[in-house]
């Protein structure tokens, strides 16, 4: 799943395990999520969300297009 | 909201990765280790069970070929570790935490892994080298009742605590799925292995060895499951 976690945390000039230390998780764990090699449970993007006063929805992009296919 | 790029962010974090190449190596190199100074310690005692004396060109020949492997793979971790320094990895507090975890357990398994292959040479088996891990001669009930001890109520109480306070959920994923993949294993491997014994086909099943490699597969896909 893609996110925004790298840019978030840049901004607030956070290191991997600063983010780590907030969310009480490992680098290893963020590195994961970043990369998009792990997708967090929901109540750790529920406080990824509150960390960064954003709805998931805007962290975490599950790039689903809203099912308009082409049924014809 | 921000003129930040991805390719602009490049930190230590970007260098550090997720270190995982050189932690596997670093193992490699461990395990390789351990097993070559039991090659060497079953050598030795095979040459003390001919009649000891003097080595000879030949045996100290086989001396330095075991030497310099120790020494090329303390090479390899001492450049893996100098390789993890540089890229300025800081631990995170459950990290610091599951590493001294880790460390605990690598030291403490290794004082008894070295204890029973030296009981072993000297009272037990006639294997040597790595064929020491899978000896299975007699040991006294006292060094037998301190081991499943160890094994069945201190290892389960530790390993308690670490899965609560030390690993996090990432990690927890990466265990689960491990699980899954020796549980898979297991069931399938056991049951073939059993079948082809009773055709003839296959030696027959080693409980050892089943448990080693239902355990090696659960730690390999936990590995490549964290690191990757």
């Amino acid at each position: 799943m893609k996110n925004q976690l790298k840019v978030l945390r840049a901004m607030r000039n956070w290191s991997q395990a600063d983010l780590g230390e907030h969310l009480d998780v490992s680098r290893q764990a963020v590195n994961a999520i970043e990369t998009g090699k792990y997708d967090p449970s929901l109540p750790l993007a529920f406080k990824i969300s509150r960390l960064f006063e954003l709805p998931i929805e805007e962290i975490f992009d599950d790039e689903f297009d809203g099912g308009q296919h082409d049924r014809s | 909201m921000t003129n930040l790029t991805e390719a602009s962010m490049i930190d230590r974090d970007e260098i550090a990765g997720s270190n995982g190449r050189s932690i596997m190596w670093i193992i490699i190199s461990s395990l390789g280790i351990v097993m070559t100074a039991g090659a060497v310690a079953g050598y030795l005692a095979e040459h003390e069970a001919q009649g000891g004396g003097s080595l000879g060109t030949a045996g100290m020949l086989t001396l330095g070929v075991f030497a310099a492997i120790i020494i090329g793979l303390a090479f390899a971790i001492w450049r893996n570790v100098r390789k993890m320094k540089a890229s300025n990895e800081v631990l995170t507090r459950r990290e610091k935490l599951n590493r001294n975890y880790v460390w605990g357990f690598g030291l403490a398994g290794g004082a008894i892994g070295l204890c029973l292959a030296f009981y072993d040479i000297r009272f037990g088996t006639s294997a040597t080298g790595p064929a020491l891990i899978l000896a299975d001669s007699p040991v006294s009930p006292v060094i037998a009742l301190i081991l499943a001890f160890f094994w069945a109520v201190i290892m389960p109480v530790t390993l308690w605590f670490w899965h609560k306070r030390a690993i996090d959920e990432q990690e927890a994923s990466a265990y689960r799925d491990g699980g899954y993949y020796s549980a898979y294993a297991f069931l399938i491997g056991a049951p073939t292995w059993w079948m082809l014994w009773r055709g003839g086909l296959a030696p027959e099943p080693d409980g050892v060895v089943i448990f080693m490699l239902f355990a090696l597969l659960w730690s390999a896909v936990w590995f490549w499951k964290k690191y990757r």
